[in-house]
């Protein structure tokens, strides 16, 4: 358990929720242009898949105002190579050439010009004449994988090598299970669909690139652009802009090459900013799944064996071969597999979504599970008590595993650290009155006239970062008044990381939040940082911040010790003031020691705290989650409404609760959009998406559920900062299946998401109860 | 594209006539603005028609007259939309969440479109006209007749909506209107409208069952086989249930959005939930 | 182009627009109030709502060129004296906001409707808010928000 703390655990504001409330937060698209700027517009692939047999820009480059078109004839081909992880490609939609001759998805980038404004630029779009050659292409998934499908693009065969994960005998497993239960399930499309949409502005200063945009990805784009145009890292600098929503959506991708080169040609600075369509349509999506689950039982409920064929839907470029998950751990079996196979197919490339493979995987378990809880009458709640994993328990399916094996060719055994799993079953079913809600399989919870009730539940677990994501570099510097900056490369995208990363060095160094000034989004001031993603920021990031924050107290302990006689190992910080610890009127204000000249040096001391640390794999923590849902079904109007959501989380110590709160709440939003509404529909002819904004993408507004209950059970991991983990993702990943469950319970039918009201209607008529 | 801002109708109809297909009258602005990209190579002259005084409400002569520039928002707040025979106007508007739009929209607009809106709908219920004017004069046409197609109606070139008329319901006469859609703030999917008569005996002497949003084109459709099962009898449960049921033979669109199929449900849920609500204002209607 | 004067938060701007311009795209590209934010262009979630006369429009639907004879609020002109507005301060201390994107708009449309009804129900708040989107799903702490800036705007 952690000591008592005067920051972390209490919920201060944002540090820029001024800016933010008074709109002078700049995003990408809002900063100012630069002197003797263009503006860029990209010309798009209206076929799913096609050979650019000729592309005319005469007429485009001779309209006056235009500075430069960009076509696959500039053949702007980077290194394949790409930064140390061997999984994907920074650019998430890697083909080569950046611009390529062979489209394969429809809006796939075929120009880019860019000219005095947006209007020009559109027109010059409309002067460009291309001729394409159409070609052969597959947008389902099991088709994609027949010997002699279509190839979706120009490498390599459209089904990856599969990710193999066996522990155990898993068929002498299934032998041995009394009951094997089997089910499919796949998922709609969902899309981040961020609020924002994105800008890069680029600038070329002779060889020297400088670019701006909002990201979550600082240093791998930094890494990425280093790599696809042979710069030193010297030559490039990335400022990112905090982003209006991302999700994984913003780290390097194909748009912000285009900018850079589009700079280039055009010898001037220029800014791509993309439509709301194109935001939605041609950057990424997440990876629709079509998973195989099985699961055996004995007549107890004690699982015996489990295995898992998840075969995930890349799109044209995305390239993962893994889904990033842990899920398949979270029941505890002697014998396993999981497989893991990434497809292509001639549809929008699809990449890392919130909650990624815990997400798409969990729904597939989940379900199977409360099939076999079904099979043999036990309650679900029980089940999972019995089955669920515990703290030591191996994690075989793991990416510490995988990469350690890619990497290294080794493979250890990587156990759970703290869990709070059980926590969070039992008391969220207290909390959401599971016992007197659910009244049985084949028994809805509660019928009112037309309108029938379900109860349903889910968990998850999901990684707070991942040690391959990289060291991180932090540092912190002391101002004469006390005051601090604390550099980070930390991506600000709405999850309030940089107020916690300031928090856990606030009570390191005994001051007060606002204190301490955070400085990021510069690949050139700030050290390495990981990538914000695999919800690592406080898990991993801030194991540097607050070594780091260590160091600088460390320094600061020293000189104070100098200043009073004594021995810093005697010596606390608190509420600003260095004191003799036993003896604590002996002291000096951190700003009189920061100011006051010493007399070697006859000036003041200069503290920089400094820390690059890297994670340990073994040490990384996973947060677990457990959601319930009640769910009314009006059998009139076949409309789905949700009643009740407990969500009952562990993430460790949780440093600030506002902030993780919203997490929760945002990702029960998302993901409850994902169970109902959301749905990118895809021409069946000619691969185009037929929603490509709010106005038939639907995502869910204030008008449309219930607000959750939220519950943290805050068990103290040791290796986490203060005992925390991470929570960014984790609260998207339960959330459908426990919809999907509670669905079922009100009227028999198991039906996928989105669960519309389409697909409730033609369930009731076909299982009138 | 030229904007032209004139200060009264005989100034607007010449530009109207000057321009033709080439001009497009704008008020609050959201069609043509929603609609930019793809208007921009065919208008040459935006025509801002909110100086022209036609804003307003007012009762004359045994008709409502609403003037085409009257925001959705004039129609929720004003005494003679929001109580009483015409409180339908203001129902109609509630059922949209977008307090923006209800600053910006105006009925004329939502008359010349059909399908993503809701008025329609409700002035097809209410026997509306519609008062088209031009350089050669005004002329009237029901809205029954207006639309012809998606986005397209009656307006010929250099015409323009100038007023909607209402005529004043008979004594004991209610309006409802009900709406589905997807999500709060969303395009409507099915809509409906009723405006009933209760007669001698507290039997429906009058009715008029209007269904929009879901229908081809998304042009609003009586109900008349639904229409007929109510119309003679005592309004109870089982007879709203089957004159539901009868409006689900309106002909709805099959796309992404919606089936046919849920569509058709919700015509009935739609028309079952108005003609409630039309009936509970009927018995509070002297 | 047409020249126009606009009136922004009490400020007069002269500038020169083309019919189609939207006032968004005038508000932010040419004044340079990037405040107010174009997440759609086309009237879909809100992030664009501005005050005409201290009602709430879709800036992005809105012609520039139509909006010169009235008085413009946009998020700037809310603590433009140097003093958060109580909806503001309400957002930063009851954590109303994730990313921020939605949070001009919210705050903007929230004022809108405290001034018109300064003690809404919470169903009120809501529909104030029906056209809104907030993609990180922030909705639960907006709601409460703008609960506390009524009751700090009346004193309470």
């Amino acid at each position: 358990m952690g000591a008592e703390t005067t920051v972390v655990g209490k919920s201060l504001p944002l540090i820029d929720a001024r800016e933010k409330v008074t709109g002078r937060l700049k995003y990408a698209g809002d900063l100012p242009p630069l002197h003797r700027m263009h503006y860029a517009k990209v010309l798009r692939s209206p076929y799913a898949h096609a050979r650019i047999v000729n592309i005319d820009t005469s007429k485009a480059e001779a309209l006056p105002g235009v500075s430069a078109v960009l076509t696959h004839k500039d053949d702007i081909t980077g290194r394949k190579k790409t930064c140390n992880t061997p999984w994907v490609d920074p650019s998430f939609n890697f083909r080569g050439p950046m611009i390529s001759q062979e489209v394969c998805y429809v809006g796939d980038e075929v120009a880019v010009v860019s000219a005095v404004d947006e209007d020009t630029a559109k027109q010059a779009l409309r002067l460009i004449e291309v001729e394409y050659e159409e070609l052969p292409a597959v947008f389902d998934l099991e088709q994609s994988m027949l010997a002699g499908a279509p190839k979706v693009r120009p490498w390599g065969p459209n089904a990856l090598e599969p990710s193999l994960f066996r522990w155990g005998d898993v068929d002498a497993g299934f032998r041995e299970a009394d009951h094997i239960i089997e089910n499919r399930i796949t998922l709609g499309n969902q899309q981040h669909a961020p609020l924002d949409r994105n800008a890069c502005i680029a600038d070329w200063d002779g060889d020297k690139l400088s670019i701006w945009t909002s990201t979550q990805a600082l240093f791998w784009i930094r890494d990425a652009v280093t790599d696809f145009f042979e710069l030193s890292p010297n030559k490039v600098r990335v400022h990112s802009t905090p982003t209006g929503g991302s999700f994984g959506l913003w780290w390097g991708n194909n748009f912000m090459f285009l900018a850079i080169a589009v700079a280039r040609k055009a010898k001037r600075p220029v800014r791509l900013v993309l439509t709301r369509d194109e935001v939605q349509t041609t950057v990424k999506r997440r990876e629709r799944p079509l998973i195989d689950a099985r699961i055996g039982i004995k007549a107890d409920g004690t699982m015996v064996a489990q295995s898992y064929r998840h075969i995930m839907d890349n799109g044209a470029y995305g390239n993962k071969f893994d889904p990033y998950q842990s899920v398949a751990d979270i029941y505890t079996t002697p014998h396993g597999k999981a497989e893991f196979i990434g497809v292509a197919t001639n549809l929008l490339p699809a990449g890392c979504m919130r909650g990624v493979g815990d997400l798409t995987l969990a729904y597939a378990i989940e379900q199977t599970v409360d099939m076999a809880a079904e099979k043999i009458n036990m309650d679900p709640v029980e089940f999972r008590l019995k089955n669920h994993w515990r703290p030591g328990d191996i994690c075989h399916t793991s990416q510490e595993v995988l990469f350690a094996k890619l990497l290294f060719n080794r493979e250890p055994e990587v156990a759970l650290t703290s869990s709070g799993l059980e926590e969070c079953i039992r008391k969220g079913a207290e909390k959401f009155g599971w016992k007197e809600k659910w009244k049985g399989w084949g028994k809805p919870s509660s019928v009112d006239g037309n309108k029938v009730r379900g109860v349903g539940l889910g968990i998850s677990t999901h990684i707070s970062g991942l040690a391959f994501f990289g060291f991180n570099g932090i540092t912190i510097k002391v101002n004469p008044d006390g005051t601090m900056v604390l550099t980070t490369g930390i991506g600000r995208m709405g999850q309030g990381g940089d107020t916690t990363q300031a928090m856990v060095a606030a009570e390191v160094l005994g001051v007060e939040l606002g204190d301490v000034n955070v400085v990021d989004g510069d690949s050139e001031v700030c050290g390495h940082t990981m990538v914000t993603f695999g919800s690592n920021g406080m898990h991993m990031v801030a194991r540097a911040t607050k070594a780091a924050a260590e160091d600088a107290r460390r320094q600061i302990l020293e000189f104070a010790a100098q200043r009073l006689e004594a021995n810093p190992e005697d010596l606390d910080i608190r509420d600003k003031r260095i004191f003799v610890k036993g003896s604590p009127e002996v002291g000096v204000t951190l700003k009189d020691l920061m100011s006051s000249p010493i007399y070697q040096y006859l000036s003041p001391p200069e503290v920089i705290g400094r820390a690059s640390k890297g994670v340990e794999f073994d040490k990384a923590g996973k947060m677990m989650i457990c959601d319930y849902a009640e769910v009314e079904i009006d059998r009139r109007t076949a409309q789905l409404r949700v009643v009740k959501f407990v969500a009952y989380h562990d993430s460790g110590t949780i440093v600030n609760p506002a902030v993780c709160e919203n997490q929760v709440a945002g990702g029960y939003c998302q993901s409850l959009g994902m169970a109902t509404t959301e749905h990118l529909v895809f021409d069946e002819e000619s691969g185009a998406i037929l929603n490509p904004n709010f106005m038939d993408y639907k995502i869910l507004g204030p008008l449309d559920m219930p607000d959750p209950e939220i519950y943290f059970e805050q068990v103290y991991d040791e290796d986490g900062p203060f005992g925390a983990k991470g929570i960014g993702e984790g609260v998207t990943c339960a959330v459908p299946v426990a919809i999907s469950n509670a669905v079922y319970n009100a009227i028999g039918v198991r039906l996928h998401p989105p669960i519309t009201p389409d697909k409730i209607m033609r369930a009731l008529k076909q299982n009138p109860r | 594209m030229e904007y032209f801002n004139p200060g009264d109708l005989k100034e607007a109809y010449e530009i109207l006539k000057k321009y033709g297909d080439a001009a497009i009258p704008v008020a609050g602005s959201t069609f043509f603005m929603g609609h930019r990209e793809e208007l921009f190579d065919e208008v040459d002259a935006v025509v801002n028609i909110k100086r022209l005084g036609l804003s307003y409400i007012r009762l004359e002569k045994g008709r409502l007259c609403i003037g085409a520039t009257t925001t959705l928002a004039d129609l929720h707040r004003n005494g003679l939309t929001s109580k009483g025979p015409f409180r339908i106007f203001a129902e109609t508007v509630r059922e949209l969440k977008i307090m923006e739009v209800r600053n910006a929209a105006t009925i004329g607009g939502e008359v010349c479109i059909a399908g993503e809106v809701d008025m329609p709908t409700t002035l097809l219920a209410y026997d509306a006209d519609i008062v088209i004017g031009s350089s050669k004069g005004t002329r009237t046409v029901s809205m029954s007749e207006f639309h012809k197609g998606y986005l397209k109606n009656a307006l010929q070139t250099a015409e323009m909506v100038i007023e909607v008329q209402v005529p004043e319901p008979g004594p004991r006469t209610g309006g409802g209107f009900a709406k589905f859609e997807r999500t709060a703030a969303d395009l409507p999917i099915v809509n409906a409208a009723v405006r009933l008569t209760l007669g001698r005996g507290d039997r429906c002497s009058d009715v008029r069952i209007s269904v929009g949003a879901a229908t081809v084109a998304g042009i609003p459709q009586r109900a008349n086989a639904a229409e007929k099962v109510l119309l003679d009898g005592a309004p109870d449960d089982e007879r709203i249930r089957k004159a539901a049921a009868a409006s689900s033979n309106v002909k709805c669109v099959n796309d992404f959005r919606a089936s046919a199929e849920l569509r058709a449900l919700w015509v009935e849920c739609a028309v079952e939930d108005a003609i409630r609500k039309a009936l509970a204002h009927a018995r509070e209607e002297k | 182009m047409q020249p126009i004067t606009l009136n922004i938060n009490g400020e007069q701007h002269e500038v020169s627009v083309r019919p189609h311009w939207s006032l968004a795209y005038v508000i932010r590209e040419k004044i340079g109030l990037t405040g107010t934010k174009t997440g759609c262009e086309m009237g879909t979630c809100g992030s664009c709502t501005v005050l005409l006369d201290g009602k709430p429009y879709f800036s992005c639907l809105r012609m520039a060129i139509d909006s010169s004879s009235y008085a413009i609020t946009t998020i700037e002109g809310l603590d433009a004296d140097g003093k958060l507005h109580p909806l503001q301060q309400a957002f930063i201390e009851d954590h109303g906001m994730q990313c921020g994107f939605c949070t001009p708009g919210m705050i903007i449309a929230a004022k809108a409707l405290l001034d018109e009804n300064p003690a809404p129900a919470e169903q009120e708040i809501r529909e104030a808010i029906g056209g809104h989107l907030c993609r990180c799903g922030t909705y639960m702490r907006i709601v409460k928000s703008i609960q506390k800036g009524a009751r700090l705007a009346r004193g309470n």
